[in-house]
C-alpha cells in the first residue's frame, strides 16, 4: 500500500506540474459545447477533473481525510461550497433567475478552480519538486510572451472567446490595431497573467544568484512589454500596485522609486496604453473629448428613445444618410449622439458605460433581489467585470463572506513566511501574498475569479506558495 | 450571540413562511381593463395574466405594489427593481413587448414582475414610428400590462431557509477562528 501511495503522489505531481504549463499554453478550443451559453467545456477541464478524482482518492488511501476537514483551510473551502450549493438550489427553485444546467456547471467550475489550491498544496512536498514547478512556470511565462509577441508581428493565430462565434475555436488573425492575447483567449486575461508573472518575479529576484538575477530581469522585462501591448489599463495599474507590495513584503522599499520611475517612462512613451490611460482622464474623470452631434433627423429622434429595438419614422431623405458616419472617416460607424468622436475615447468611454450603465447596475439589482444568497452563479449574464459586485449578485454577502474568508486565511498563512530561513520561500512568499493583491485590484474591473485559465493558476500558485510553507514545518 | 441567532433564525423562518398569493390569479386585475386571451397570456406559460388599458406605468406599478403588499400581510413593502425592458424576455416570455419592466420582490420569498408596453406617451403621441392602439372587443386601448408571478413551495422556502441558517452559523464560528 505504500508504494501504492508513493507511485500516487508521483503520478499527482506530474500532473500538477503538467498544469501548470498546459492551463496557459493550450489555447481555448472547446470539447463539449453547452446549450444556452458559449462558455465550453475544454480538455482541460477533463484533465482537472482526472487529478482531483486521483487527488480524492489519494486522500482516503492515505488517511488523510481527517486532517484534511480538521484543517481551517479545507473548512473555508467546503463552506464556500456549500454556500454555492444553497445559492444555486436557490436560484433554480426560490428565485427562478438562472437556468439549472448552466448554473450547476457554473457552480462546478468554481469547485474545480479552487480544489486546485488543496491539491497543489498537498502535492508538492519537496523543495526539489517546488524547484521544478518554479522552472517550468517561467519557461511557461517565457512562451506566453513569445506566442504574443509572433501574434503581433509573425501574424501567429489567434483563438478567441470573446464572442460567440469566435468561441467555437476559430482560427484568427490580429486585425490592424487589435490587442494580442497569446493563448489565453483574451487580452484581459493575458495581462492578468502577465500582472501575475511580474509580481511574483519582481520578489523572486532578491532571492537567486546573479546570474539568475539576469534571467529574472529579461523574463521582467519581456512580461512589461507584453502586458504594455495589451494595454490593458486596469493590469497596469494592478501590476504597479502589485510590484510595489511585493517589494514592501520583501523589505526592499528602496527600490520602489524605481518603479515609480518605470511607470512614469511606461506613460510618457508613446502607445495605446498611454492613449488609453489619457483617454480614460480625459472621458471618464472630466467628462471631456468632442462628441458626436445628431445630424439627421432619425438620430435626434434615435438619441431620445431609450429602446433602441423600437422603430423610428425614417423618411426616404433621411434613411439614405442615416448611417451614423462614414466608415471611411476617422469616426467609428456606429457611433450615437453623444459619444467621443475619437476612437480611443470611444472605446474607452464604451469600456465604461457598459459596466457602469449595464453590468454594475444589473449585479446590484441581483444583491438586492437576495442579499443573503444572491440569485445564483450565470444569473448575470456573461460577465459583470467587478468580481466583488458579480459574487455579492450570485452568491449574495455569505458567499461573498466565504470566499474573503478562504483568501484571508491563505494571506495570513502567506504572511506569515517572514519567519522561515529559506530565501527563496521567503521571497516567493512576498510575491505570491503581492499577487494575490493585485489579483483583487484586477477583479475591480475583470471578472479573474471566473477567468478559467488564469483563476485555476491563481488557486494553484496559492497552492503552491502553502506547499512550500510546509517544507520547513 | 446564541440566543440572538435563534430568534433571528425563527423571525426568517416565519417571513419565509408566513402567507401569501401563491398563483397569478390571486391578485387583482387592472382597473378599467380586459384580460388579454392571446396566445402566451393564458395558459401556455404558467401565473401569467395580460391586461389590455388606458392605465400608464405611475398607476400600475403603484397598483399592483400596493396590491402585492396586501396579499401578503407583512408590515413592509415589497423591494421594487427596475429592470431594462429587454430583461422582460426571460423574466416573462420570449417577444414580449416592452417600455418598462418592473419586479416587486421580498427577498427568500416571491417575485411578481409587471411589464408595460406604452406605444404612445400619455398626450397620446406616438412614442415610435409604427405606434398603434390596441382593438380588443371592439374598444381601444392605449396600453398592455402584462403580469407574471414566480411563486415558490413553503419546503423549497425551508429548505433555502435551512441552508441560510447553516450558512450563518458556519461562517461566524470559521470566521470567529480565522480572524480572530
Amino acid at each position: 500500500m505504500k508504494k501504492f501511495i508513493s507511485t500516487l503522489e508521483k503520478i499527482l505531481f506530474y500532473l500538477v506540474l503538467f498544469l501548470f504549463v498546459f492551463i496557459p499554453l493550450y489555447p481555448k478550443f472547446p470539447l463539449i459545447n453547452i446549450t444556452g451559453t458559449f462558455v465550453a467545456i475544454r480538455i482541460e477541464d477533463l484533465i482537472i477533473g482526472l487529478t482531483l478524482g486521483l487527488w480524492v482518492i489519494y486522500l482516503v488511501i492515505s488517511n488523510q481525510v481527517r486532517s484534511f476537514l480538521k484543517d481551517k483551510l479545507s473548512l473555508s473551502l467546503l463552506l464556500f461550497f456549500f454556500i454555492g450549493f444553497v445559492s444555486t438550489f436557490s436560484a433554480v427553485f426560490l428565485t427562478h433567475t438562472v437556468t439549472p444546467h448552466i448554473s450547476i456547471l457554473h457552480f462546478l467550475r468554481r469547485v474545480e478552480f479552487i480544489l486546485l489550491l488543496p491539491v497543489v498544496a498537498s502535492v508538492v512536498k519537496s523543495k526539489k519538486q517546488f524547484v521544478w514547478v518554479l522552472v517550468f512556470l517561467a519557461l511557461t511565462v517565457v512562451s506566453v510572451n513569445l506566442y504574443a509577441l509572433g501574434q503581433q508581428f509573425l501574424d501567429l493565430p489567434v483563438i478567441s472567446t470573446t464572442n460567440s462565434e469566435f468561441s467555437k475555436g476559430l482560427i484568427l488573425r490580429l486585425t490592424p490595431g487589435a490587442r494580442a492575447n497569446s493563448t489565453f483567449a483574451g487580452h484581459y486575461d493575458l495581462a492578468v497573467y502577465l500582472v501575475m508573472a511580474l509580481t511574483v518575479l519582481s520578489a523572486l529576484f532578491f532571492a537567486v544568484s546573479k546570474k539568475m538575477k539576469l534571467i529574472i530581469l529579461a523574463l521582467g522585462g519581456l512580461s512589461l512589454l507584453v502586458l504594455i501591448m495589451t494595454a490593458a489599463r486596469i493590469s497596469f495599474v494592478a501590476a504597479f500596485a502589485g510590484v510595489v507590495l511585493a517589494l514592501l513584503f520583501s523589505r526592499k522599499t528602496k527600490f520602489i522609486l524605481l518603479i515609480f520611475i518605470a511607470a512614469v517612462v511606461i506613460l510618457i512613451y508613446p502607445s495605446q496604453l498611454r492613449d488609453r490611460l489619457i483617454s480614460t482622464a480625459t472621458v471618464n474623470l472630466f467628462s471631456g473629448g468632442q462628441r458626436y452631434v445628431s445630424q439627421t433627423q432619425d438620430q435626434q429622434v434615435r438619441s431620445k428613445l431609450n429602446i433602441p429595438t423600437l422603430a423610428i419614422k425614417t423618411s426616404s431623405e433621411s434613411a439614405s444618410s442615416s448611417s451614423f458616419a462614414s466608415p471611411s472617416g476617422q469616426t467609428a460607424t456606429d457611433i450615437t449622439p453623444g459619444e467621443p468622436i475619437d476612437t480611443t475615447q470611444l472605446g474607452v468611454y464604451r469600456s465604461f458605460a457598459i459596466r457602469y450603465n449595464i453590468e454594475w447596475p444589473r449585479a446590484i439589482r441581483a444583491f438586492v433581489k437576495n442579499p443573503l444568497l444572491g440569485t445564483g452563479y450565470a444569473s448575470l449574464d456573461i460577465a459583470t467585470d467587478n468580481d466583488f459586485l458579480r459574487s455579492l449578485g450570485e452568491v449574495g454577502i455569505l458567499g461573498t463572506l466565504s470566499l474573503f474568508l478562504i483568501l484571508t486565511e491563505v494571506g495570513k498563512r502567506i504572511f506569515n513566511a517572514s519567519r522561515y530561513d529559506s530565501r527563496l520561500v521567503r521571497y516567493f512568499s512576498a510575491g505570491v501574498l503581492a499577487m494575490l493583491f493585485a489579483f483583487l485590484v484586477n477583479g475591480l474591473f475583470i471578472d479573474v475569479f471566473e477567468a478559467s485559465k488564469v483563476a485555476s493558476l491563481f488557486w494553484m500558485i496559492l497552492g503552491l506558495n502553502l506547499a512550500a510553507l510546509k517544507f520547513k514545518e | 450571540m446564541k440566543k440572538l441567532f435563534i430568534i433571528f433564525s425563527l423571525l426568517l423562518l416565519i417571513y419565509m413562511l408566513w402567507p401569501g398569493p401563491g398563483k397569478i390569479s390571486d391578485f387583482k386585475p387592472l382597473p378599467s381593463s380586459i384580460k388579454s386571451t392571446l396566445s402566451g397570456d393564458t395558459v401556455e406559460i404558467p401565473n401569467v395574466a395580460g391586461y389590455f388599458s388606458d392605465n400608464y406605468r405611475q398607476f400600475v406599478t403603484s397598483f399592483y405594489k400596493s396590491n402585492y403588499w396586501q396579499k401578503t400581510f407583512l408590515p413592509f413593502p415589497p423591494i421594487r427593481l427596475n429592470h431594462p425592458p429587454e430583461y422582460s424576455w426571460t423574466a416573462i416570455k420570449k417577444h414580449t413587448d416592452s417600455t418598462y419592466f418592473e419586479e416587486f420582490v421580498y427577498p427568500l420569498r416571491d417575485s411578481f414582475y409587471v411589464n408595460g408596453f406604452e406605444p404612445f406617451y400619455e398626450n397620446f403621441e406616438p412614442k415610435f414610428w409604427g405606434s398603434s392602439k390596441f382593438e380588443v372587443e371592439n374598444r381601444s386601448f392605449y396600453t398592455k400590462t402584462t403580469l407574471r408571478f414566480y411563486p415558490s413551495s413553503k419546503f423549497t422556502k425551508f429548505l433555502v431557509w435551512l441552508g441560510v441558517v447553516t450558512s450563518i452559523y458556519w461562517l461566524f464560528k470559521l470566521g470567529k477562528k480565522i480572524i480572530v
